[in-house]
């Protein structure tokens, strides 16, 4: 990449097949590009759930509707379980982070796989959940609520699955070392993100 | 062929959009039989399946995202070879491209394309209004045609080409030889055909009619064709969160060494807060559309007062998008223009610092009015006063700008071009656009204008007045740079006099019927409207004209236009000090600033040093055009 720039005295840009590279950026910050576009998507993410809340807050409080829906119950206790399964999910992701940080391969490797088989039992439960809640979107708008806020966070959880997926796949085929492990740092962030946000579902659709 | 079909490019496309298709048709099936339902597919879900998930399959056969699947199916990596990187022929304007410069150049024909499509459904709807009664269109055709002009011109034209004029210039502007995110920008670049192909394709089912805003009940209650724009809208906010964030990273983290951020030029401090307020607010709009599908397509309660649903949250949610997103359209004009008054009065400009501060507060201030398009929705009755406050309160960084703009111009040595005449006549337009809209500001008002054309006369002095303006200026302005040829100036001011004339005979007169009472969003009117919207159609036919002018000779100047120098405007910024067009890297080395990018007529003021120049361009000397002092 530096080498690539440096030589570059040619301007003329209609000569096909010259390939001299881009001159090496200045650095103006000292945060990796990588990671701000990372935290500004997750901004921006925040900001969904932020319009999700919204209308949990419209329907819950400013219309006044009884929470859960009368006759419905949420499986408070079951949905606490799997909220420990998903948290538990970030300490393995920073176990991971910190063994391939080390040059610890087995424990990166075991790290990783672990963590996308807790993010998967996790959207298994919440599945499963769906299926025996015994109320459905369409009964009324707090079914509405709940099966859009669960289901938008579920769809995040199968999104930094696949992220998850794919970091596992690069971290079998010998990916990743002390030095470069910005791959497995900036998907882990958006699955520490996905995981606080939980907290915060959970504490709104089931607790309160 | 089997090749053609396997490279990323149209053929692939074609085939992966037949696919997509078949997928949609495949998924429904599976899920029908999963829930134990009859397996006969309707048309209705697959087509909304398939609006979703043809676009994806679209952008996969086009090759947007093959390097993304090569990456994290942890292939051996290949080093990029820079073939997507630059145009090598009017081709590679219609492929996947990685050079801001080409995407820069793909959004502004993109948007001025459907800018077109948008303003021929105007000139329908001016004729059908030009007498009472129906002529031409039934009343339902016509909220087609005022939804989609408005749903095109917002979403495909004003927010978009902006995009696209930063896109190509602020890269250079900051001394980066990309935008930080390169194919990131040409995904966010593809996406844009397909969100404006799909609304104009709700013509083949029947147009979507609930005017731009779409509100919740009557949108999910109108015939399938308002399903292209819930979802199309996706697409085009998913293309402008892309951008924006692709501008922030690129402003923060590759500014050229010297560049803080107090000397970057006030066009890349408007989109860094225009790029803020996307991020933030676009979400919002995109949530509030999930709303709405949901509630047409799955039939959950969002908006369902019968089962606890609440109508007005959605005009919350929208509008909390929505109005952050007129500052999107505004912002990024305040840049140009501000860019364009410094250049043609060579004069530094004035209060640099509070013109940068203004935006941010604009950012702020943005979010906190968006009730006061709700003043007569039937909300809280206490949300108006704080809204009708804080929408009084942020006309003063607005007023700031415009101010530092009269004072960068006095005593200025003004160079009246094409691109100047623009920028004077959105300081005028936008002026006016800004009174009316304190006027709106203040309650007793707006109840009484509330849905009157006096609304549609104040939106088009901002955004035809103020955005479509510095859009027109912009685009003369970095003409010379972007296509390496100079316009012709009589046709340019020929434009810019019949647009401001008939501009001001079109909308001016909307202000008198409206506040008369002739209600917007309706096909037909009273008896005593009808000689003002006579002469307000023949006006908006003239407008529409005028853009002929613009496009004869956009076309003629890039094919045969005399040659551009490099700086024909002798201006300071870093995009003017190399060749035009530039070299397909932007610099062969990042150049270093030393000084602001406004001191004009500042003796030895320097803004960029170019270490081993370029050949064919020399360093920038300061100008110092004795007639300025």
């Amino acid at each position: 990449m530096e080498a690539a720039g440096a030589l570059a005295h040619d301007h003329d840009h209609d000569d096909a097949g010259h390939h001299h590279g881009p001159p090496p950026a200045n650095r103006s910050s000292r945060v990796d590009p990588q990671m701000l576009g990372m935290l500004l998507f997750i901004i921006s993410e925040v900001m969904v759930f932020g319009a999700f809340f919204t209308a949990y807050f419209f329907i819950r409080v400013v219309q006044g509707a009884e929470w859960p829906a009368a006759g419905t119950e949420l499986p408070v206790a079951i949905a606490g379980v799997n909220t420990a399964i998903l948290l538990s999910s970030s300490l393995t992701l920073h176990w991971a982070l910190v063994s391939i940080k080390n040059e610890d391969r087995n424990g990166f490797r075991a790290g990783i796989l672990l963590t996308t088989l807790l993010g998967a039992t996790f959207l298994f439960v919440q599945i499963n959940e769906y299926v025996h809640v015994g109320f459905a979107p369409q009964d009324h708008a707090q079914g509405t609520i709940f099966y859009g806020l669960t289901g938008l966070h579920g769809a995040h959880v199968a999104i930094g699955l696949l992220l998850l997926l794919s970091v596992t796949i690069r971290a079998f085929r010998g990916h990743y070392s002390a030095k470069e492990h910005a791959g497995v740092e900036i998907p882990g962030i958006y699955w520490h993100f996905v995981d606080v946000m939980w907290i915060v579902v959970y504490a709104t659709i089931y607790i309160l | 062929m089997t090749m053609k079909l396997r490279a990323p490019g149209w053929y692939r496309a074609v085939l992966y959009v037949g696919l997509g298709v078949l997928f949609s048709l495949a998924l429904i099936t599976v899920a029908r039989l999963g829930y134990g339902l009859d397996p006969v597919v309707d048309g209705r879900s697959w087509l909304l399946v398939s609006l979703l998930a043809v676009p994806l399959f679209f952008l996969g056969g086009l090759g947007a995202f093959d390097t993304w699947f090569h990456w994290a199916a942890g292939r051996p990596t290949r080093p990029d070879d820079h073939s997507q990187h630059g145009a090598t022929s009017w081709r590679s304007y219609f492929a996947i491209n990685t050079d801001h410069k080409v995407i820069g150049i793909q959004y502004v024909v993109t948007s001025f394309s459907f800018m077109f499509i948008g303003g021929a459904v105007a000139m329908l709807m001016r004729a059908e209004l030009a007498q009472p009664g129906s002529q031409l269109v039934d009343g339902q055709t016509f909220n087609g045609l005022f939804s989609v002009h408005a749903a095109l011109l917002i979403f495909l034209f004003i927010i978009p080409v902006f995009a696209g004029l930063a896109n190509y210039v602020l890269p250079l502007m900051i001394g980066a030889p990309d935008m930080a995110f390169p194919r990131l920008n040409a995904l966010s670049y593809w996406m844009l055909p397909v969100a404006g192909v799909m609304m104009l394709a709700s013509f083949l089912v029947g147009p979507f009619a609930s005017g731009w805003t779409a509100y919740a009940p009557l949108s999910t209650t109108q015939p399938v064709g308002q399903m292209f724009f819930t979802i199309g809208v996706q697409f085009a906010g998913a293309s402008s969160i892309a951008t924006a964030l692709n501008f922030l990273v690129t402003i923060i983290t590759m500014r050229a060494p010297g560049m803080s951020f107090f000397r970057m030029p006030l066009l890349v401090w408007a989109n860094f807060s225009t790029s803020l307020l996307v991020v933030i607010a676009t979400p919002f709009i995109a949530a509030s559309q999930f709303f709405v599908l949901l509630d047409y397509a799955l039939g959950f309660n969002f908006f369902q007062a019968g089962a606890n649903g609440d109508v007005l949250m959605y005009q919350h949610v929208f509008w909390f998008y929505s109005h952050p997103a007129v500052y999107i359209m505004m912002l990024p004009g305040f840049g140009i223009v501000s860019e364009i008054i410094a250049v043609k009065s060579r004069k530094p400009i004035f209060g640099y610092r509070m013109m940068a501060f203004s935006l941010l507060a604009i950012v702020v201030l943005g979010f906190t009015v968006w009730a006061h398009h709700m003043f007569t929705s039937g909300m809280q009755d206490w949300i108006r006063i704080p809204m009708m406050v804080t929408t009084a309160i942020i006309a003063v960084p607005t007023g700031i700008k415009i101010f530092s703009w009269l004072a960068t111009l006095w005593r200025g040595v003004l160079h009246v071009d094409t691109p100047m005449l623009f920028a004077l006549g959105f300081l005028t337009m936008f002026t006016l656009g800004g009174i009316s809209g304190v006027a709106l500001a203040m309650l007793p008002f707006v109840i009484h204008v509330s849905d009157s054309y006096f609304i549609v006369a104040h939106l088009h002095y901002v955004l035809f007045g103020g955005s479509l303006f510095t859009v027109y200026a912009g685009v003369y302005y970095w003409f010379p740079k972007m296509t390496g040829r100079m316009y012709d100036e009589t046709l340019g001011r020929l434009h810019f006099w019949v647009t401001f004339v008939a501009f001001n005979i079109t909308f001016a007169p909307m202000h008198i019927v409206g506040v008369q009472g002739m209600p917007r969003r309706v096909s037909d009117y009273a008896e005593q409207f009808a000689n003002w919207n006579l002469i307000i159609s023949l006006a908006s036919f003239v407008l529409g004209l005028s853009t002929l002018v613009f496009v004869y000779n956009m076309v003629s100047s890039w094919v045969g236009g005399p040659r551009a120098p490099a700086n024909p405007w002798r201006a300071l910024t870093l995009e003017w000090q190399v060749s035009s067009p530039p070299p397909i890297f932007n610099f062969d080395a990042v150049p270093t600033v030393v000084g602001g990018p406004y001191e004009y007529g500042v003796p030895g003021a320097v803004h960029g040093v170019f270490k081993d120049g370029g050949a064919e361009v020399a360093p920038p000397k300061p100008t110092t055009p004795s007639v300025a002092q």
